[in-house]
């Protein structure tokens, strides 16, 4: 097993996603995860390939940038560690995912304060969304977390301080399984 | 992951359009209580409910918090009175009432149905009794519903069961005159009256269901009127695509309905039952199904185009219910209670919506004539005869049908009532004619069913 992880970053133009796993295949690297997305203009993907036994990402990582060079693509690959029996993902309570969304008005720090609270109960985010318009459609800043939260966590304590930090923003906060939105939007 | 517009949609639904889950309603079932000695049969329900609810108020509670949904009211329906209690005298259905009342309060629900009798072909003694105690056992207690159903499809109408319930409805008005009679708004005449309703106040528990058993009960008529309005700035429409809109509106809010009542089943570790999606108004602006006909393009509910608007909106939740759930149960349509709905009981104030055509109205409607407040001295002739017209609608188009009328005493057309909380205010509807004596429903016996062929 030597799976690599690589990153991607650029400016967002047709054409990376094809030359980024064109090049991996010419390596003799597969492909077995790709996730994009494109924030304001700017393309970030991820590539989990298995590598040839003899590759090392520190070759793999030369060569993508040397292929790549002048197109303006920033990109890292990094060994990507196996997780242990017993431990990482694929152990233990995964979790309930709940959606916690806020909606209110952009302030400076709102991530950062919302993201430490849920740290500091142990809440791991799965997901992030904040979409910060501005304006005064409240609908334009949102944002939106899925948290798994296990059973050796203090949900509800979570919660409260969740709900205390909104009020003291001004800012109007959900706190909903992921469940109904799956009722409702996945017919 | 979910979109934007979806997580932005179902916050929406619940924060701005009202969608809760209206009751989560506990039926549990009462023939192992039987017994001919009053306080052990007493004391037999007395333990049988509580064995199944005392968790329910916190479960329901518990639910809707983790699911952002409030979980609005906790109800207990039970097996009729009239049959698990069929030896016992009038003064004892009573008793037993105010046992029902006392064990409601003990686990913090608001109201618990089931001092019932089903007498569509005859009443037997237990049916006689439930009848003369319920005028004393609705005015002397506060959370106890109560339902007679007085005609099937299959049986047609006992006439003498709504001769006595007309009259057992006027005696109990007079008993609660200084509260505008609102003992009568806790007792509900059936005609097809559904085993599994989860609504009040004709929910009872019936006898083909199991022991126990959890009916939820979803409304949202603020989420259709929204996704209505919103389709209709967007793009002009046809019916046909309002009602497809009006339909997958439905579907969405059913399956929260069944999310939640199978969660709450599970806790509980009790069965789950159905999910009944009725379009239930409460007097709050914005949880309105008169305010959806408005939407709809017409002035008031009520006024010409009603009946169609009223019949498109009613097939097509029932419609959406139905694909969202495989366990789609109770009256799942639209409710037009007058007091209950704000909009509804302005437009019977203003004139647009005049008693004829809410029976009119009702032969497309999932209920009847609900909440509907009439003149005091309504005689018991009159009243029987609208009832019987409004069974007559439910027998021969084999589809439920109800009353819950009020008599208000000492109060007259245009007075207003005032019942709190849910049950809400209106003005009293003018009944034309309504001091006439007439004859017909006196004579008793019961209106054969209907001829199943030669429909036309």
């Amino acid at each position: 097993m030597n799976k690599l992880i690589i990153t991607v970053l650029a400016k967002d133009r047709p054409g990376i996603i094809a030359k980024v796993t064109t090049d991996l295949f010419e390596l003799g690297c597969n492909l077995e995860n790709v996730n994009q997305m494109i924030l304001q203009g700017q393309f970030a993907g991820f590539f989990i390939v298995e590598a040839p036994a003899d590759q090392t990402p520190e070759a793999v990582e030369a060569v993508l940038k040397e292929k790549t060079n002048g197109n303006g693509l920033t990109i890292h690959v990094h060994q990507l560690d196996t997780p242990e029996a017993g431990s990482g993902d694929d152990a233990g309570d995964p979790g309930e995912i709940f959606l916690i969304t806020t909606i209110g008005p952009d302030q400076k720090g709102l991530v950062a304060r919302f993201s430490s609270i849920i740290a500091a109960h142990n809440g791991n985010i799965v997901n992030l969304k904040a979409v910060f318009k501005g304006g005064v459609d409240p609908n334009d800043n949102v944002m939106s977390y899925q948290v798994a939260v296990t059973k050796d966590m203090d949900a509800p304590a979570m919660f409260e301080a969740l709900r205390e930090k909104a009020k003291e923003l001004n800012l109007d906060i959900r706190i909903q399984h992921k469940n109904i939105f799956d009722a409702i939007n996945k017919i | 992951m979910f979109e934007d517009h979806e997580i932005i949609s179902t916050i929406e639904m619940v924060k701005n359009e009202n969608l809760d889950v209206r009751a989560v309603t506990l039926g549990v079932n009462l023939f192992d209580c039987i017994s001919h000695d009053l306080s052990v049969f007493k004391k037999n329900i007395r333990k049988k409910i509580l064995g199944h609810a005392s968790e329910l108020v916190e479960t329901c509670d518990a639910v809707g918090e983790k699911y952002g949904i409030q979980v609005v009211n906790k109800r207990i329906s039970i097996s009729p009175i009239a049959l698990v209690g069929a030896c016992f005298s009038a003064d004892q259905m009573v008793e037993i009432a105010h046992e029902l009342n006392d064990i409601a309060k003990t686990v913090n629900i608001d109201f618990i149905g089931g001092f019932s009798a089903l007498v569509e072909k005859g009443m037997a003694k237990g049916d006689i009794a439930l009848i003369e105690a319920l005028p004393r056992a609705l005015a002397e207690t506060q959370r106890v519903c109560a339902s007679v159903n007085v005609a099937t499809t299959k049986a047609g109408i006992n006439m003498d069961a709504v001769y006595e319930m007309s009259k057992a409805i006027k005696k109990a008005a007079e008993m609660t005159k200084d509260d505008d009679g609102l003992a009568c708004a806790k007792l509900c005449v059936f005609s097809n009256i559904p085993q599994d309703m989860p609504f009040m106040a004709g929910a009872y528990l019936g006898v083909g269901v199991a022991d126990a058993v959890i009916n939820v009960g979803v409304s949202g008529p603020g989420v259709v009127k929204r996704a209505i309005e919103r389709n209709l700035s967007e793009q002009r429409l046809t019916l046909g695509k309002v009602a497809e809109i009006i339909k997958r509106t439905a579907c969405k809010v059913t399956r929260v309905g069944e999310l939640i009542g199978r969660e709450v089943a599970d806790n509980l570790g009790i069965k789950f039952g159905i999910v009944d999606l009725s379009l239930a108004p409460t007097p709050t602006v914005g949880d309105s199904i008169g305010e959806i006909f408005q939407a709809l393009g017409l002035s008031h509910i009520g006024v010409p185009g009603s009946t169609a608007a009223l019949a498109m909106l009613n097939d097509a939740v029932k419609k959406g219910g139905a694909f969202a759930s495989s366990h789609v149960g109770g009256m799942s349509g639209a409710f037009i209670p007058v007091s209950e709905d704000l909009n509804i009981a302005n437009a019977a104030h203003k004139g647009y919506l005049t008693v004829e055509k809410l029976e009119a109205m009702t032969c497309v409607c999932s209920v009847g004539l609900d909440m509907v407040p009439v003149p005091g001295d309504i005689t018991v002739e009159t009243l029987a005869g609208m009832m019987a017209d409004e069974m007559a609608i439910g027998m021969i188009n084999a589809k439920t049908t109800a009353t819950r009328i009020i008599p208000v005493p000492g109060k007259k057309a245009g007075d207003k009532v005032h019942f709190g909380g849910l049950l809400g205010e209106a003005m009293i509807m003018d009944v034309p004619h309504h001091d006439l004596t007439d004859q017909f429903v006196t004579f008793g016996g019961r209106i054969p069913a209907p001829i199943h062929s030669l429909k036309n």
